[in-house]
């Protein structure tokens, strides 16, 4: 790793371009990032990339960004760390403030209504094949079922809150899973 | 006193969000529109619209949440917020990414976190769909879409702009 010809400023700057272009799945945009850092850029080796990646899906958060902070951590610890998110979020946090000023300045306009109507129908769509697809990954066994019911319907019947539903089913998870002799 | 609120609650439901960007939404919905009724469901719908359609992950949704409840501090404060909690706990966990990794205790609690997340996530898909799907056009819309993400490599952003094309001229 070339680190010391990198500034802080380049890793904003390519995570600026990393972050504006990242329209699509997770997956094109980890090739995306590999080809601009492993590949082109090399700032990283292959094997510090793949764990970049592993560290990104195993902490909270989303995946991607948490994927670059690591990266950015790596290259110049905390101002690398704060470069790649700052670049990252850029683009997309200033385009979702315009729209959320359009959004808030049109309110009650008829077209946005039924645009939104729309896309509200379209949203319960994405969520559903998000559901379906984490199901795929996660529910394999009768535990796990267990674990998505219990949870279901301590949400959807008894209210209970979902922050409280999260720590408690981790609490759970160690105690089912974590004896190990 | 909202702003700060605001600001703990991302914080919190960031460093919950284990899993992938759609876990914050059972904990932003039951927050944001069920308790504090800063959002309606309609409102918490579009802005995860706005979140999937613009570059980077749904969190950038937290910024129209902001917005909405305090203008425009209320959008970067939002942002910071949610960050917040991913770099402090990245930067820690790539130094001992190796103990972290065979940690017992990490593995064990998202062992149950994962699973018990998608109950939530339906549970949410449910009181969503209510407010959105309130005729056979939008039924149909939801069903399209669930199909096309689910068994096709579409980008979601389509199918969302698509939705709001249909909306505007079949709604």
């Amino acid at each position: 790793m070339k680190e010391d010809n990198i500034t802080v400023k380049d890793i904003f700057w390519k995570f600026l371009k990393i972050g504006s272009f990242s329209f699509g799945g997770v997956y094109s945009m980890l090739a995306f990032f590999e080809r601009e850092l492993v590949e082109k850029g090399k700032w990283l080796t292959h094997e510090e990339f793949v764990e970049s990646v592993a560290i990104g899906q195993m902490t909270p958060g989303p995946p991607i960004v948490n994927t670059g902070i690591c990266i950015g951590y790596k290259l110049k610890k905390i101002k690398g760390a704060l470069a790649t998110t700052a670049g990252q979020s850029f683009t997309g946090t200033m385009l979702a403030i315009l729209l959320a000023v359009f959004y808030v300045k049109s309110k009650g306009n008829v077209l946005l209504t039924s645009v939104m109507k729309g896309v509200g129908a379209a949203v319960v769509g994405l969520l559903l094949s998000i559901i379906f697809k984490m199901s795929r990954n996660t529910i394999k066994d009768l535990k796990a079922a267990l674990f998505a019911s219990v949870a279901f319907f301590a949400l959807a019947l008894f209210k209970l809150n979902p922050i409280g539903l999260i720590l408690a089913s981790g609490i759970i998870g160690l105690l089912v899973y974590g004896r190990r002799t | 006193m909202v702003l700060l609120k605001l600001c703990w609650l991302l914080i919190v439901i960031n460093a919950l969000t284990i899993g992938g960007g759609f876990v914050m939404l059972p904990m932003l919905q039951k927050e944001f529109v069920e308790k504090y009724h800063w959002l309606t469901n309609q409102e918490f719908l579009d802005a995860i619209a706005i979140g999937q359609l613009t570059p980077g992950p749904l969190t950038v949704m937290n910024a129209v949440i902001g917005y909405k409840i305090s203008g425009l501090i209320g959008a970067v404060l939002a942002m910071v917020s949610s960050y917040l909690p991913c770099i402090i706990i990245v930067t820690i966990v790539a130094k001992y990414y190796y103990e972290y990794k065979e940690s017992i205790i990490v593995q064990s609690s998202f062992k149950g976190i994962k699973p018990a997340v998608i109950g939530l996530l339906s549970a949410v898909a449910i009181s969503l769909g209510n407010t959105a799907l309130v005729d056979p056009l939008t039924f149909g819309i939801a069903i399209i879409s669930f199909a096309v993400i689910a068994f096709t490599k579409t980008d979601p952003s389509f199918v969302i702009v698509g939705a709001g094309i249909l909306g505007a001229v079949l709604l």
